[in-house]
């Protein structure tokens, strides 16, 4: 019986190394659109993606969305895909900045293009000669720090350019996160008559953002402004604002128009949100894998589009609402 | 050999139970190869052992205690206190000065006797304090998941020697586009040729511990007291095997291998962190399940473990490579456990 089974898994083998897998006569380009994680940031940068490549003629496939954030989740994913190849151009939102060096350089030396959306391998600059991050053709993302800063200048004039104020963030390790701080500190001291009293890391547990909000508002009560660098952190600042009665004396920003924090400007919960440019990042990364592939053209290592911010005023806007994710 | 011979006219219906698992796989391939072509071929088979690595372990981890009638709740969080460690370790001795290998190993080397600590607990709550399983493991999961938050305070670990990525994403052997091999290094070609990586290095890694510990459950007289202690613990007693000592070693072993898929975890991620494990519970459980194991204690093999994890290998796999959403794994995983169940109990004793 054993033998029987042997000879079955053999000649399993033996067919495994023999059939060959013939190459498919490409007409068309073909991308994959490997997203960080299921989330409307990453929808709404697919339909980005879609958009640009029905305008250009190219085709894309569009991976499955990891379930959570993490290597673990998106590497399987992508070497799935890779094996099944036939796409000629890769974008992807790697989900670690080491972790993902190998399965990319390994997609790279079977010959197929990447472009990384969002975030990056390494420090993001592919332009450093002997790294091993460098092979990739370009980083598409927003510039964290700039947006730190450019939340600081509008938080500045909602509450007149002067007063204390507070940043919730969510955790030190993420480089996104870091690079809003660091902005946003540097934004806030711009302004002589501003003072940034304090940091906190809620490492995105709203409760923890709460509590520690609440703090900051017993030793500093006369904070006029929070910034909570993505919903938890922000949803968290608002509740310890609400708790300590202090409504309308605290003006509130955050990052990301999802719905709930759009949801949230409406509601006042928040009076300031900036807004990414997913949709735009999945647009250009069609673009410059398409350009790079059929003219040659020198791509830009880094690409960083601009930000939208929504407020009270303008979130009915017409013009606006492209700029939610969903 | 004559028992054969009185059975034959049930022979074929019972093989095909016995082996329902290995014909699965097999229409399993066929099905997946019909599917997409890209399937058939010698680096998907070896894309689905190199990302089950992990789970592969732990079903033999979860295989030792189950045998003996208990269960293994902290498998998962033992293993993510695994890659927390040593992690951290390996960062450490790099940062001490030792060569990058050196960390590595010594890293690695270390977090494998710690990693006997969780079991050795385990082992001792069931076997002396009589301690259900359930809840003395449970308890494990809970210490191993606080200890690694507690060490990690969110942040993942970072700054390991790149050497560790490429042991964990390399492979045994390299065949270049002319025919020359090279082991551990692949080498430089120009772009777009086709090299042929042949075992990764992981599951080159994984197998040669889970083939040492089939011989010792299989060949050797602890293996067959484990089968006892499970299949009836006061006779086991009586027949004078030293119940509480085996049954320590038993979860020792589970939570080394535990540790391993720990290491594995590292060497492929170039991090730590203290959930990495805690979704894959459950897929060990359900290979050992799939594998013929009985819940009740007293049956199971390495070697059907190892073709029960390897099923949810493939259709994980195997779903991706063909387009379809893996949510379908879930759905699939279920039905499948429930049909060995049936089987089993349809034909009974189809292992040991």
């Amino acid at each position: 019986m054993k033998k029987r089974y042997s000879a079955v898994l053999a000649i399993l083998l033996i067919l495994l190394t023999v059939v060959p897998a013939f190459g498919q006569t490409k007409k068309q380009l073909t991308f994959l659109f490997m997203p960080g994680v299921q989330d409307p940031f990453y929808t709404t940068m697919e339909k980005g993606v879609r958009a640009k490549a029905k305008e250009l003629g190219v085709n894309i496939i569009v991976a499955e969305y990891p379930k959570a954030w993490g290597p673990e989740y998106q590497v399987p994913i992508l070497q799935a895909y890779a094996q099944r190849g036939g796409f000629d151009g890769l974008l992807i939102a790697p989900t670690s900045v080491d972790a993902l060096k190998a399965p990319l350089k390994a997609i790279y030396d079977k010959g197929i293009e990447i472009i990384t959306v969002d975030t990056f391998l390494g420090d993001g600059d592919y332009s450093k000669p002997n790294t091993d991050y460098n092979f990739p053709l370009s980083y598409i993302g927003s510039d964290n720090e700039l947006g730190g800063k450019m939340i600081a200048e509008h938080l500045a004039k909602l509450v007149g350019e002067k007063g204390k104020v507070f940043c919730e963030a969510t955790n030190p390790d993420v480089s996104s996160v870091a690079g809003r701080v660091k902005g946003f500190t540097e934004g806030v001291a711009e302004f002589p008559n501003m003072k940034l009293v304090g940091v906190e890391w809620c490492l995105d547990v709203q409760q923890k953002a709460q509590e520690q909000t609440l703090a900051a508002l017993q030793r500093d009560k006369d904070i006029v402004g929070i910034f909570g660098t993505n919903v938890f952190s922000a949803q968290g600042a608002n509740q310890a604002v609400v708790n300590a009665g202090l409504v309308g004396a605290i003006k509130i920003a955050s990052w990301d128009a999802t719905i709930t924090n759009i949801d949230n400007l409406k509601k006042g919960v928040v009076d300031l949100v900036l807004a990414q440019k997913p949709a735009e990042m999945g647009s250009l990364g069609v673009e410059w894998l398409y350009k790079y592939l059929t003219q040659k053209v020198q791509v830009p290592k880094k690409v960083i589009p601009g930000f939208e911010f929504f407020t009270k005023d303008n979130v009915n806007d017409p013009k606006m609402q492209q700029y939610i994710y969903q | 050999m004559h028992a054969d011979s009185v059975n034959k006219t049930s022979s074929l219906q019972e093989r095909l139970g016995r082996n329902w698992i290995a014909i699965f796989i097999v229409l399993l391939v066929v099905l997946f190869s019909v599917s997409a072509r890209a399937f058939f071929s010698v680096d998907t088979a070896q894309l689905i052992f190199f990302n089950g690595t992990e789970v592969f372990l732990l079903a033999i981890a979860e295989l030792f205690v189950i045998i003996t009638g208990g269960i293994d709740l902290s498998v998962g969080f033992v293993m993510g206190f695994s890659t927390v460690v040593s992690s951290k370790l390996i960062v450490m001795f790099a940062g001490m000065g030792l060569s990058p290998l050196a960390s590595i190993l010594a890293g690695s080397i270390v977090m494998m006797i710690i990693g006997l600590l969780p079991g050795l607990v385990n082992g001792w709550l069931v076997a002396y304090l009589r301690v259900p399983a359930f809840i003395a493991t449970f308890s494990m999961l809970g210490v191993t998941h606080g200890i690694s938050e507690l060490m990690t305070q969110g942040i993942p670990t970072k700054n390991l020697p790149s050497l560790a990525g490429i042991i964990g994403n390399g492979s045994f052997l390299y065949i270049a586009p002319n025919g020359a091999l090279s082991f551990f290094a692949r080498p430089q070609v120009a772009r777009g040729q086709t090299v042929i990586a042949i075992l990764p290095n992981m599951v080159v890694f994984a197998f040669a511990f889970i083939l040492l510990f089939a011989f010792i459950l299989g060949k050797m007289k602890f293996g067959r007291h484990l089968y006892a202690i499970g299949g009836n613990i006061d006779a086991a007693i009586r027949s004078g095997i030293n119940v509480k000592r085996d049954l320590i070693k038993a979860y020792v072993i589970s939570s080394f291998f535990a540790t391993l898929a720990g290491l594995s975890y590292v060497m492929k991620y170039i991090t730590g962190k203290p959930d990495a494990g805690a979704n894959m519970l459950l897929e060990a459980i359900a290979a050992v399940v799939i594998g013929g194991a009985s819940m009740a204690g007293g049956s199971g093999t390495v070697g059907r473990t190892i073709l029960g994890a390897l099923v949810i290998a493939i259709l994980e796999t195997g779903l991706r490579i063909i387009g379809m959403q893996t949510f379908m794994t879930y759905i699939l995983v279920g039905a499948i456990l429930i049909l060995a169940v049936i089987i089993d109990q349809v034909f009974p004793n189809r292992n040991r």
